[in-house]
């Protein structure tokens, strides 16, 4: 990355201390864990790996390669309309409210630090219950980040967050954690670079099972996460 | 076992054949308490023969029929519904809906649904079954007026399973976009090869050659009537219900399209008392 200051600014949106609940939110992992499809550290990264190729490179990153270019050229119905499209593509109860809070955190946030010029906080302000990459696609370009460097941040943050909500309920060890980090971390680069490349038309949310394991969250008796 | 006695025929397999571009337009209206079919218009072979009030007056019932029987690479199906204000119709088709081999042309199937204030569609056709190589793009498009009432199913069945046929090639593609008040509210797409690895993903289909998704939107679910839902239960498949601000899905993955109908129409027989006031009665055309 040429650019250092960018790299801070790309490591503080991507620090699981970024104050958006990321952290309270398994996406159906916590339901599999339940119901025992994941128990180790192999079927573990198994699921994140497989939720990582059929729903993040699928849908999540190309359309936040989207919301991303339409800030960038300040297009604001390009960022209505991919906003409507992710949120509308959100197909559980819980993974709808789950961007929506994160969405809404983040907003919170650029409003307290101040940070933006007006011009852009005020667009940000007037969307109506934003999706959370709505909002991280906003910030990302006016930082700097470039486009490739933003989507890879983006699904490591989304990685960290998987391995250690699998570490908090499998429960799984320091090592075991870190050992998912290693292998799917490896993968990004190219899940990027297929993600920026996916026809439109190829974009897709289709992962059945993944929805049904955030049906079957909704009812969890005993739970740590939201989602 | 329907699908045993239905191979293509074989001028459908050939490369070079005219294909099938079949256009069926329906619109229906009401008049006092009677919802009645006031526009149809085909082109080519998708036709609804007559209509039906198996229920009385408020329903009016129609089944969609594709007379060559199945759909060849290259066929194209347009069904275009309007209902118009406080009208409501239910839709469904003879049998399953089977799609050949591409012989390298896609089939694809366009639906398009325009609800007025106050009308309701249900669109509960039969299981559409994929032959080996079959590869076909789907499209649904859905615009609800603010207090219209839509119920559909989808179910999906990879491979002719009376025959232990794999899907081995081909191309499944779905979109389906629902609108309520011109803001998008359901955005469904699935872009799916044959040897996707979403086949055998722990999130995608795990294996199972049998998905479908019932869809009903009608405002916000009663919490008995999620539960009733919810407590259904299918040995052998996974299901899962869940309900958004304006749409109820319900979602079905295992490995029989009779078992997939029935679960749906179980939870049909919860749900329409609910979006209706009216008891689910079983269209007669199922039986046959």
């Amino acid at each position: 990355m040429a650019n250092a200051l960018a790299l801070s600014r790309l490591l503080q949106l991507a620090s699981p201390m970024l104050p958006v609940g990321a952290y309270t939110y398994s996406q159906g992992l916590e339901w599999a864990i339940e119901s025992g499809e994941v128990h180790d550290l192999d079927s573990a990264k198994q699921w994140i790996g497989d939720v990582l190729i059929g729903y993040q490179a699928r849908f999540e990153l190309p359309v936040l390669q989207r919301l991303y270019l339409a800030w960038q050229q300040k297009d604001m119905a390009a960022v209505l309309e991919w906003d409507a499209f992710y949120r509308a593509g959100r197909d559980t109860a819980e993974g709808w409210a789950e961007t929506r809070q994160m969405g809404y955190s983040l907003v919170r946030l650029l409003q307290d630090l101040n940070d933006l010029p007006t011009p852009l906080l005020t667009e940000i302000k007037q969307l109506s219950q934003p999706a959370f990459p709505t909002v991280y696609a906003a910030v990302a370009q006016h930082w700097q980040i470039p486009l490739a460097d933003a989507l890879q941040a983006y699904a490591w943050g989304w990685l960290e967050n998987q391995a250690s909500a699998a570490m908090k309920t499998v429960p799984l060890g320091q090592v075991a954690g870190q050992k998912i980090l290693l292998a799917l971390g490896e993968r990004l680069p190219d899940m990027v670079a297929q993600a920026m490349a996916l026809p439109e038309d190829h974009i897709s949310n289709f992962n059945p099972l993944l929805s049904i394991a955030g049906c079957c969250h909704e009812t969890q008796y005993s739970r740590l996460f939201r989602s | 076992m329907d699908d045993l006695k239905h191979t293509p025929p074989p001028s459908l397999q050939v490369t070079g054949v005219k294909h099938w571009q079949a256009r069926l337009e329906l619109g229906f209206a009401r008049r006092d308490a009677r919802s009645y079919l006031a526009h149809r218009l085909h082109k080519g072979p998708l036709v609804v023969q007559k209509s039906l009030h198996p229920e009385g007056d408020d329903v009016c019932h129609a089944v969609v029929v594709h007379p060559p029987g199945g759909v060849a690479g290259g066929d194209a199906l347009q069904l275009h519904v309007t209902l118009q204000a406080g009208a409501r119709a239910l839709l469904t088709t003879p049998g399953a809906g089977k799609w050949y081999k591409a012989n390298g042309t896609r089939a694809t199937q366009t639906l398009q649904f325009q609800l007025e204030a106050g009308s309701g569609l249900e669109w509960l056709p039969q299981e559409t079954i994929l032959f080996d190589a079959a590869e076909v793009g789907f499209s649904a498009e859905i615009q609800l007026a603010a207090d219209a009432t839509y119920a559909a199913w989808d179910i999906v069945c990879l491979g002719r399973q009376a025959q232990q046929e794999i899907w081995q090639r081909g191309v499944y593609q779905w979109h389906q976009r629902i609108h309520r008040n011109d803001q998008l509210i359901w955005n469904e797409r699935a872009h799916m090869q044959a040897d996707d690895l979403l086949k055998t993903s722990l999130v995608g289909l795990g294996d199972a050659a049998v998905f479908g998704t019932f869809l009903v939107c009608a405002g916000a679910v009663p919490a008995e009537v999620l539960q009733a839902c919810r407590a259904i239960t299918v040995a052998g498949a996974k299901v899962g219900v869940t309900a958004l601000p304006d749409v109820l899905c319900i979602r079905y993955v295992g490995h029989a399209s009779q078992q997939a109908k029935q679960y749906f129409e179980q939870c049909w027989q919860q749900l329409r008392p609910w979006y209706y006031q009216k008891p689910a009665i079983r269209p007669r055309i199922w039986n046959t």
